[in-house]
C-alpha cells in the first residue's frame, strides 16, 4: 500500500513539474472556454414568445394574429412549461391568456418578461400592445385600451458557455486518458525506464495504480477549477452537485484511460500513438455534442454517437451541472459508462504489454 | 567452504530458432568481481538478464543465495542491485528524489546523500539526471542498483562510451562497492578493464562459456603455450599518453 502512495506522490510531482502537462489539461480547456465567453451565438434573431393559452380555445385568431408577427418566435405551451422555459432563459417574455379573452371581456393581459433581457422586453411589449391595438380597432364599437402587465421574472438565461464549459471538461477527460496515458507510457517504455522498473520488487499492478490515481487527482482538480473559473468569470450557471461531476468524471477516465493504455500496449513508440490516438478522439471530439449541440447531426449519426462514451460523459455533465440533475436522473449515462468502462478494461488488459 | 553467491547450471536461452546461450554454467563466490567478457552477440547481456528475472529460459537453474529465480523470483529481486545496458530514469526528478522513490519501491528509507557520496555525485542531489555527463549517469544508476543494499550488483557494459577518465572513475566506484563487501558481476568488452577489475572473468562466444580463470592464469597459461606478440610490447600505451597529457582528474562538469 505504501509502495502505491509513495509512487503516486512521486508521479504526482512529476505530472506538476511537466510544462506542457500543465498547458494541456488546465490552461487550453480554460482558454477555449472563455475564447467563447465572448461570443453570443444567440444574441441575434427574433424575440422568444411563449404563448398559455387558458381560454379554451376561444382567442384562437389572436394566436394567429400572433403567430404572423415578425418579430417573435412563438411557441405555445401551459403556464407551467412556458415559465419554466423563461426560467431557464429559453424565452423572452411568456403571455398569458386566461380565463378572460383580451379585447372581448378583459382589458388587461398579463406578460411575464426575462428581467436580464432589457431591451428583448422592451421591443416585445411594444409589439404585442400594437398587435393588441391593432386588433381592437377592427371592431366596433371600441372597448377601450388594453393595457399589457408585465410581470418580470428572474431567470437563468442560459448561454453557450453553459453548454460548453461541460462539454470541454468532457473533452479534457478523454485527452488526458488517451494521450495523456499512451504518449508517457510508450515514452517510459521506449527509455527503458519500465524494463528498469520490472528489476525492482513491485509489481506492474503497483505502478498502473499509481499512475490512474495521479490522472485521476489531476481530473478533479480539472473539474472543481474549470467550473470555478466559469462561475467566477464567465457568467456559467453552475447548479450540480460537485460530488457527482466527480463521479461522472471517473467513470468517464475509467472509459478513456483504459484507452490510452490499450493503445500504448500496441505501440512500439510514439510515432505509432498519435494516428491512433486521433483517430478515436478526433470523430467522438465531433460528434458528441462538445462544442455542438447533435440535433444539428443527421439523424442516423445521432442514433450512433447516441452510445458514444464521450457523447454519455458530456451528456452526463451538463445535466448535472446545468439542471443540477441528480446522479439517478443520469442513471443511463452512468450506465453507458460503466458498460464501455468493462469493455474498454478488457481490451487494455489483453493489449498492454511491458515490454 | 561457504557456498557461491551466485550458481547458474545449464543455462540455455533461444530466441526462437537462434540459441543465445547455449549450457552456460558458473559459480561466482561471495565478495569478487566476477567479469563475462566477449564480443557483441556472444550472449553476455542475455545470461545476466537470465540471471536478473528479466527473461525466461528454457533449461537450466540459477540459483542466487541459494534462491530459484524461475520459483521466487521476487526475492531473487529483493537481493539484487542491477544497472542495465541503457537504463534510464524519470526526467522530472531530481537524484535524491529519484534514489528515495527507488528505496520506496523495496519498502526502504534511503540514505541518498550517503549513496551519492558513494558514487561521487553528493554534489548533484539536485540536478536531473538529463544534465548528466555519460560518466555521471553511468555512476548515478549504479547509485540506484545500491538502494537496496544488494548481495550481488550486476553492471551490463558499465564503461562503454565513456572517455578513458570517466573509465578509470568508475573503476575507482567498483573497487570501493567491492571493498565493502559486495558480489558485482560485470559485462564488458574492453579487457585492460576486466584485467584491471575482476577477480575471475568467463570468456564467451556464441553463447558458451570457452575459459573460465583469473585473468594473470588466462594471460600465463597462453604465455607457457608459446605466445608471442608480433610487436613488442612498450611499457606504456596511447592511452598512457593521452592520460598524461590530459590528466587523470575527471573533468565531466
Amino acid at each position: 500500500m505504501r509502495v502505491k502512495w509513495m509512487l503516486t506522490l512521486a508521479s504526482f510531482k512529476m505530472f506538476f513539474r511537466q510544462r506542457e502537462a500543465i498547458i494541456w489539461s488546465f490552461i487550453l480547456p480554460l482558454f477555449i472556454v472563455s475564447i467563447f465567453a465572448f461570443v453570443r451565438f444567440d444574441s441575434l434573431g427574433r424575440i422568444r414568445l411563449g404563448i398559455v393559452d387558458e381560454s379554451g380555445g376561444r382567442s384562437a385568431d389572436l394566436l394567429n394574429a400572433l403567430e404572423q408577427v415578425e418579430t417573435f418566435r412563438t411557441d405555445l405551451g401551459s403556464r407551467e412549461t412556458e415559465l419554466e422555459e423563461l426560467e431557464r432563459g429559453e424565452r423572452d417574455l411568456v403571455l398569458v391568456i386566461s380565463g378572460s379573452v383580451p379585447g372581448d371581456d378583459s382589458n388587461s393581459v398579463l406578460v411575464y418578461t426575462n428581467e436580464e433581457k432589457v431591451q428583448e422586453t422592451q421591443i416585445g411589449v411594444l409589439v404585442l400592445q400594437r398587435c393588441l391595438d391593432e386588433r381592437l380597432l377592427q371592431r366596433t364599437p371600441l372597448a377601450g385600451r388594453i393595457i399589457v402587465r408585465a410581470q418580470p421574472v428572474k431567470s437563468r438565461n442560459l448561454t453557450y458557455i453553459d453548454f460548453l464549459l461541460p462539454g470541454v471538461l468532457s473533452m479534457s477527460i478523454m485527452q488526458m486518458g488517451i494521450f495523456g496515458v499512451a504518449f508517457s507510457f510508450v515514452s517510459l517504455k521506449k527509455r527503458g525506464i519500465l524494463r528498469r522498473l520490472s528489476v525492482t520488487p513491485i509489481s506492474p499492478a503497483d505502478f498502473i495504480v499509481a499512475q490512474v490515481a495521479t490522472r485521476v487527482a489531476v481530473l478533479m482538480l480539472q473539474i472543481a477549477l474549470m467550473v470555478a473559473a466559469g462561475m467566477l468569470f464567465m457568467h456559467f450557471h453552475f447548479e450540480g452537485n460537485l460530488l457527482s461531476m466527480f463521479l461522472i468524471g471517473v467513470l468517464g477516465a475509467v472509459v478513456f484511460l483504459s484507452v490510452g493504455f490499450a493503445i500504448a500496449g500496441v505501440s512500439k513508440s510514439e510515432d505509432q500513438v498519435a494516428p491512433l490516438a486521433n483517430i478515436i478522439t478526433l470523430p467522438l471530439l465531433f460528434l458528441s455534442g462538445i462544442f455542438f449541440d447533435r440535433s444539428s447531426l443527421p439523424v442516423f449519426l445521432q442514433r450512433i454517437t447516441d452510445f458514444s462514451p464521450l457523447t454519455h460523459i458530456a451528456d452526463a455533465m451538463r445535466a448535472v451541472a446545468i439542471d443540477g440533475a441528480s446522479l439517478l436522473d443520469v442513471g443511463p449515462q452512468l450506465l453507458g459508462l460503466v458498460i464501455w468502462g468493462i469493455l474498454a478494461c478488457l481490451v487494455a488488459v489483453k493489449l498492454f504489454r511491458w515490454e | 567452504m561457504p557456498s557461491p553467491v551466485l550458481h547458474v547450471r545449464d543455462l540455455s536461452k533461444k530466441y526462437g530458432d537462434l540459441v543465445a546461450v547455449d549450457g552456460v554454467s558458473f559459480d561466482v563466490e561471495r565478495e569478487e568481481v566476477f567479469g563475462i567478457l566477449g564480443p557483441n552477440g556472444a550472449g553476455k547481456t542475455t545470461t545476466l538478464e537470465c540471471i536478473e528475472t528479466l527473461r525466461p529460459f528454457e533449461a537450466g537453474e540459477i540459483l542466487l543465495d541459494g534462491v530459484d529465480v524461475r520459483v521466487n523470483p521476487q526475492e531473487v529481486k529483493r537481493r539484487i542491485g542491477v544497472q542495465l545496458q541503457s537504463s534510464s530514469f524519470f526526467d522530472k526528478l531530481d537524484l535524491s528524489e529519484l534514489l528515495s522513490l527507488f528505496g520506496e519501491l523495496y519498502s526502504r528509507r534511503v540514505d541518498a546523500v550517503r549513496l551519492l557520496e558513494e558514487v561521487e555525485l553528493e554534489d548533484k542531489a539536485r540536478s536531473r539526471v538529463g544534465e548528466l555527463s555519460g560518466g555521471q549517469k553511468q555512476r548515478f544508476s549504479i547509485a540506484a542498483a545500491l538502494v537496496n543494499d544488494p548481495l550481488v550488483l550486476f553492471l551490463d557494459e558499465p564503461t562503454t562510451g565513456l572517455d578513458p577518465q570517466a573509465r578509470r572513475h568508475l573503476w575507482g566506484v567498483v573497487r570501493k562497492i567491492r571493498s565493502e563487501g559486495k558480489t558485482v558481476v560485470l559485462t564488458t568488452h574492453y579487457m585492460d578493464e576486466a584485467e584491471v577489475l575482476c577477480d575471475r572473468v568467463a570468456i564467451m562466444d556464441h553463447g558458451k562459456i570457452i575459459a573460465l580463470d583469473p585473468p594473470q592464469v588466462l594471460v600465463q597459461r597462453l604465455l607457457s603455450g608459446g605466445f608471442k606478440r608480433e610487436r613488442v610490447q612498450h611499457q606504456a600505451s596511447l592511452e598512457d599518453v593521452f592520460l598524461d597529457l590530459t590528466g587523470h582528474s575527471l573533468r565531466e562538469e
